[in-house]
């Protein structure tokens, strides 16, 4: 396999990585403002979705309850917000690096917890209600995590300057040219 | 709103003192939360079953609330030495408890909690007293739920019932989720 042929192979792999971390975010933020049973779609039901999710960031118990109460509005917006820049591939670096940093962050909160002794849903919003433990633990070490690192490593890759020894092509015709 | 819980669980009592106890003196008192206590003593707790047919016992009598009170105020106190008489006569009259203790001692056998395996605690019983009939009916709502850890508790607004939570939830937040199904 030559080095275009390389180039474009890694180009498909950090699309196909790119939209599956997409996707995580957006289902997951998705699952959390979207209404609960039984409500139609209002700013009234996506109020009560994203109080019914600062209840699971409370419970918790990492954070004063306002603080819980702003990071469980905030949180579901930001993970639409980071699926659809991830989407987009504009400035992959930083935003993979985001996705990265939050799964570091969710794992954390779920490891504290579960060591703690809490018997509490992750609130994860993917998949049905799960409680924290070590198959959150698992699914986030052993797929997203590495699905993140995987997808920052390839854009910081992709977007790397190339070196100057790297570029022996143009030295023969600039001498022949001469 | 529905809670399952178990008398000598910490998180238990944490939930009761912070959130239940104000909201009970509040949206429970006013009419706006309607509030239902179900019994899941686990089988990990000696003495969680035993609360339990007390607490059952004195809401028979119309001292449920007192009760649930004494036991979670004093759970560190009887869950070392499952003495849980001596609080639950101290919070009533004693001819109330003359009452309540007669009930609670006519189950004659160790007290029943809720099973791994979610089988029936009464399954294999011939002849189970009154008050763990309701105990074990409690927990078979508790095992279609399911319920995988105390306390769990659901909420049902107009008909629809939500996903069910686990944990403590502070009572400013738990609060203002009410009031936003309330002005649905």
């Amino acid at each position: 396999m030559n080095k275009d042929a390389r180039k474009r192979l890694g180009q498909i792999l950090l699309i196909v990585g790119r939209i599956a971390l997409a996707s995580i975010f957006i289902i997951a933020g998705y699952a959390k403002v979207k209404p609960l049973p039984g409500m139609a779609w209002s700013l009234a039901s996506i109020k009560t979705s994203l109080l019914m999710f600062a209840i699971q960031v409370d419970s918790y118990q990492m954070l004063p309850p306002w603080t819980a109460n702003a990071l469980g509005h905030l949180l579901p917006l930001f993970e639409l917000f980071l699926g659809l820049w991830l989407l987009t591939g504009i400035a992959l670096r930083y935003s993979s690096l985001i996705a990265t940093l939050a799964f570091c962050g969710f794992m954390a909160a779920i490891a504290s917890a579960y060591h703690r002794g809490l018997a509490i849903d992750c609130g994860c919003g993917i998949g049905p209600l799960e409680q924290v433990g070590p198959a959150a633990l698992i699914r986030d070490g052993l797929k997203f995590l590495p699905l993140a690192l995987a997808v920052t490593i390839g854009a910081f890759w992709i977007h790397r300057k190339p070196r100057a020894a790297s570029l022996p092509e143009a030295t023969p015709s600039t001498q022949h040219a001469e | 709103m529905e809670v399952f819980t178990d008398y000598q669980c910490p998180s238990c009592r944490s939930l009761f003192e912070q959130t239940l106890r104000p909201m009970i003196a509040d949206y429970v008192a006013s009419g706006k939360v309607y509030l239902m206590h179900h019994d899941f003593p686990l089988s990990g707790h000696m003495y969680s079953g035993q609360a339990a047919r007390w607490a059952n016992a004195a809401a028979r009598v119309g001292e449920f609330p007192a009760v649930e009170a004494a036991l979670y105020d004093n759970q560190g106190a009887w869950e070392t030495d499952g003495n849980i008489a001596k609080y639950i006569s101290a919070a009533m009259s004693a001819v109330d408890f003359k009452r309540v203790e007669t009930l609670a001692m006519s189950c004659d056998y160790p007290a029943i909690t809720s099973r791994l395996d979610g089988s029936d605690p009464l399954a294999q019983m011939a002849h189970p007293c009154a008050l763990d009939r309701y105990i074990a009916q409690d927990i078979q709502m508790g095992y279609h739920i399911p319920v995988q850890a105390t306390p769990t508790y659901v909420i049902t607004h107009n008909g629809q019932r939500l996903p069910a939570g686990s944990g403590v939830v502070s009572w400013p937040i738990l609060k203002q989720f009410f009031d936003s199904l309330l002005s649905q």
